[in-house]
């Protein structure tokens, strides 16, 4: 069930009514586990006792983690367990294959598609482990409770990732009055107007950066459509981001801010502060800084960073595109490092200007290997933007069209959204409904959200 | 208590602005229609262009359906008037033909590609566009419609007479010498690796259906097939397939003889006809069936 379909409307409101009847209100976190298990498996019921045996499973190394902190790594090393086994298990055998091993249970578990949202719910229970086990001893908390933190619907398939130690304290009886309504209304509409308008509509070109269609492109087309994809999966994994957010805060939950203007940044590093920030902060928290962060030294430093990016890279899925998208990241980390504090110093409008051009076309190019996951199809796209098109007939790629979905956008970079609030803030309401009448009116045709097959 | 009505007061006014907009659009259509042919993004957005102004305008006398290497025959390289192309790129002949078939009022003549049979029917576009239906959404696309009148002001729809003179220039000019091989040899050696039977059976199967159904109507049915380059020919696609559907369909009279120089043609990957070639094939079309509507007369 995706945020966009009328099923997840009727499902969402109908959440929403129950939650804060005044007879359910003794219940309303086990109606939302309840909720979210019903969401995970509308699509995959063969997936919920994967779902339980994971929550389960880390509730179990929770409660015996707290009176003896050896069982931390052991909880940890079950939730990366399930990690390698689903996401990279077709590293090494082959999905079409009628029988692996012979044994019907194993070639069961092995034939399993991967479960949606994985990677996101195992990075919520490692949290899970190592913030309620790293202060002093306490009680563990309810099971309902770390279902709720875990499988929460608005987040459960794509994040954010939110910390045990932000979400945990939260979960207490909720009134309607409390709702923050506004603020939830223009997360959700901006959200699905990122989504309909911006993402699905650029889709629809930059589907042509498929192999074989990028070969039929002319080279300025390929350019153009390595710039439309940057906007695309922005605009795709910001509107996730943001229906989420709207959607928690009508359950009156906080989920943290996933995306701050990433295309303004002027550094590779303050890119990661600003693009899916709270995977960002997953990984320094979790991997970096227990790796020893920048306190071992320069090489260790660097390594440490080439580490983190390099399994980041692999988080996003098996294969070498996204292992190379990690590590030339994670190259670039480290190559600006040494400079960052003379680039600082510069105190030049036009030379940011400068540097944020040159970080946005460089993470644009990289943003190839997500589009194309084969990695010898992204060196070939790679290699396709310095060579000239030979195509006799290529397609033709309406550019004021495309100028026009990647406005918002370029519109919210530009920060008019601070505008509005000081200056125009009695035309919000207007301005909010247009914009989701215009998600309505002029939605691309329906694409599943490109973070979900992370 | 006051801070929940604010609320209220704010999603109100943001409802009824949607509402306004969306009348506003709906409006705009019922007063001045959607003749404007909208951007396409993609193969297939001209493909739902086509179907409709299929849907909308009256019946054409001939109606081409089939997949994505009769699509290149676009409907100006036809000498023919009121002939509609319905074929779909990445799409089935059958599709085309259900929804002609589900119409109520039909062409003379309807011409079905049989190249690539191995797709499935789309039912979705199917059930968009079968009778009853008025096509897609009746609410103007404000931004899409915005474009389409900048492109149409920047770049005017040719006469007859501009495209005609166009066309023939084309004509006179030699063929193609754009290498392909790259792309042909890839195009075999997926078109040599799969055995289309299993997957081609049932539609050709409901192609023979829809045939009967149209024919017992009253149109007159024609297949033909699209040419490939020399290599792919005979490529294990390409001969399964045909023998799939001339098994189906063995009698001489239901297929359409085209007559080209062969020598003229190219083929921009190996499988889809270049611009030029695509307006040779249309001619041989043209001429095929000329009697077949001068007897419907």
């Amino acid at each position: 069930m995706t945020f966009t379909s009328w099923q997840f409307a009727v499902f969402a409101a109908l959440v929403f009514i129950a939650y804060y009847l005044p007879p359910l209100r003794r219940f309303q976190v086990q109606l939302l586990v309840v909720a979210s298990l019903l969401f995970y498996g509308y699509g995959q019921p063969e997936l919920l006792p994967l779902l339980a045996l994971a929550v389960g499973g880390t509730y179990f190394f929770l409660v015996f983690a707290l009176s003896d902190r050896r069982w931390l790594p052991v909880g940890i090393i079950f939730n990366l367990g399930l990690l390698a086994f689903f996401k990279y298990k077709f590293l090494f055998l082959d999905s079409h294959a009628p029988i692996v091993t012979g044994i019907p249970a194993i070639d069961f578990l092995l034939k399993l598609p991967l479960p949606i949202g994985i990677s996101f719910f195992v990075f919520h229970n490692i949290s899970l482990l190592v913030d309620l086990t790293g202060g002093k001893k306490a009680p563990p908390p309810g099971l309902a409770d770390v279902f709720l933190y875990i499988i929460f619907f608005p987040q459960l398939v794509a994040g954010p990732i939110t910390r045990a130690a932000m979400f945990m304290p939260q979960i207490q009886p909720k009134r309607f009055s409390d709702i923050p309504l506004v603020e939830a209304a223009k997360w959700i509409l901006v959200g699905f107007f990122f989504k309909l308008y911006v993402a699905n509509n650029l889709n629809e070109m930059t589907s042509y950066m498929d192999f074989p269609f990028y070969e039929t492109l002319q080279t300025q087309d390929r350019w153009l459509l390595i710039v439309l994809y940057g906007f695309q999966i922005y605009a795709d994994f910001f509107g996730y981001s943001a229906i989420a957010i709207g959607l928690a805060q009508l359950f009156g939950y906080r989920l943290p801010i996933n995306f701050d203007l990433p295309y303004t940044s002027a550094s590779f590093s303050e890119f990661w502060t600003r693009w899916h920030i709270s995977l960002s902060n997953w990984l320094r928290t979790y991997l970096y800084i227990p790796l020893g962060g920048n306190r071992l030294g320069k090489f260790r430093t660097y390594l440490n960073l080439m580490i983190v990016m390099g399994l980041g890279g692999l988080w996003h899925g098996a294969g070498l595109s996204y292992l190379a998208w990690g590590f030339m990241h994670g190259m670039l980390l480290v190559i600006e490092r040494p400079f960052l504090g003379v680039l600082k110093s510069v105190n030049s409008t036009g030379f940011r200007a400068v540097r944020i051009a040159v970080v946005f076309m460089c993470v644009t190019m990289l943003w190839i290997f997500f589009r194309l996951p084969n990695f010898d199809h992204a060196l070939g796209y790679l290699a396709g933007l310095f060579t000239p098109g030979t195509n006799p007939n290529p397609p033709k790629l309406y550019r004021d069209l495309a100028l026009l979905y990647c406005l918002p956008v370029i519109i919210q970079h530009l920060r008019a959204g601070e505008l509005m609030e000081r200056r125009l803030a009695s035309w919000e309401p207007y301005f909010y409904g247009a914009l989701g009448a215009l998600a309505y009116l002029e939605a691309g045709p329906a694409t599943a959200f490109i973070y979900f097959q992370f | 208590m006051k801070k929940q009505l604010a609320s209220l007061v704010w999603l109100v006014k943001s409802g009824l602005s949607a509402l306004l907009v969306m009348l506003a659009c709906g409006l705009a259509t019922a007063r001045f229609g959607d003749g404007l042919p909208l951007p396409s993004t993609q193969t297939r957005d001209t493909t739902l262009v086509t179907f409709d102004r299929y849907v909308h305008q009256p019946v054409p006398d001939v109606i081409l359906v089939g997949s994505s290497m009769a699509f290149r025959l676009k409907e100006e390289y036809f000498a023919t008037p009121r002939l509609r192309n319905l074929a779909i790129a990445g799409g089935s002949p059958v599709t085309g033909l259900a929804i002609v078939a589900s119409r109520s009022a039909l062409p003379k003549l309807v011409l079905v590609e049989t190249n690539v049979m191995s797709r499935a029917i789309d039912e979705a576009l199917v059930t968009t566009y079968s009778a009853g239906s008025k096509g897609r959404s009746s609410f103007l696309r404000p931004v899409k419609t915005l474009i389409a009148a900048y492109e149409n002001w920047l770049h005017a729809q040719p006469s007859r007479a501009q495209l005609a003179q166009a066309f023939s220039d084309l004509l006179r000019q030699p063929p193609s010498n754009f290498d392909n091989r790259v792309y042909v040899d890839r195009a075999l050696q997926q078109m040599n690796s799969e055995n289309p039977a299993a997957v081609s059976t049932p539609n050709v199967k409901a192609l023979e259906k829809l045939v009967d159904v149209l024919e017992q109507r009253g149109a007159h049915v024609l297949l033909f097939e699209m040419p490939y380059s020399e290599e792919l020919e005979g490529s294990r696609y390409a001969t399964v397939t045909r023998k799939l559907v001339h098994g189906a369909f063995p009698d001489a009279g239901h297929w359409l003889t085209l007559d080209f120089v062969r020598d003229d043609l190219r083929w921009a990957d190996g499988v889809h006809v270049d611009e030029r070639s695509g307006l040779i094939v249309a001619r041989a079309i043209d001429h095929a069936i000329a009697p077949y509507l001068a007897a419907s007369r």
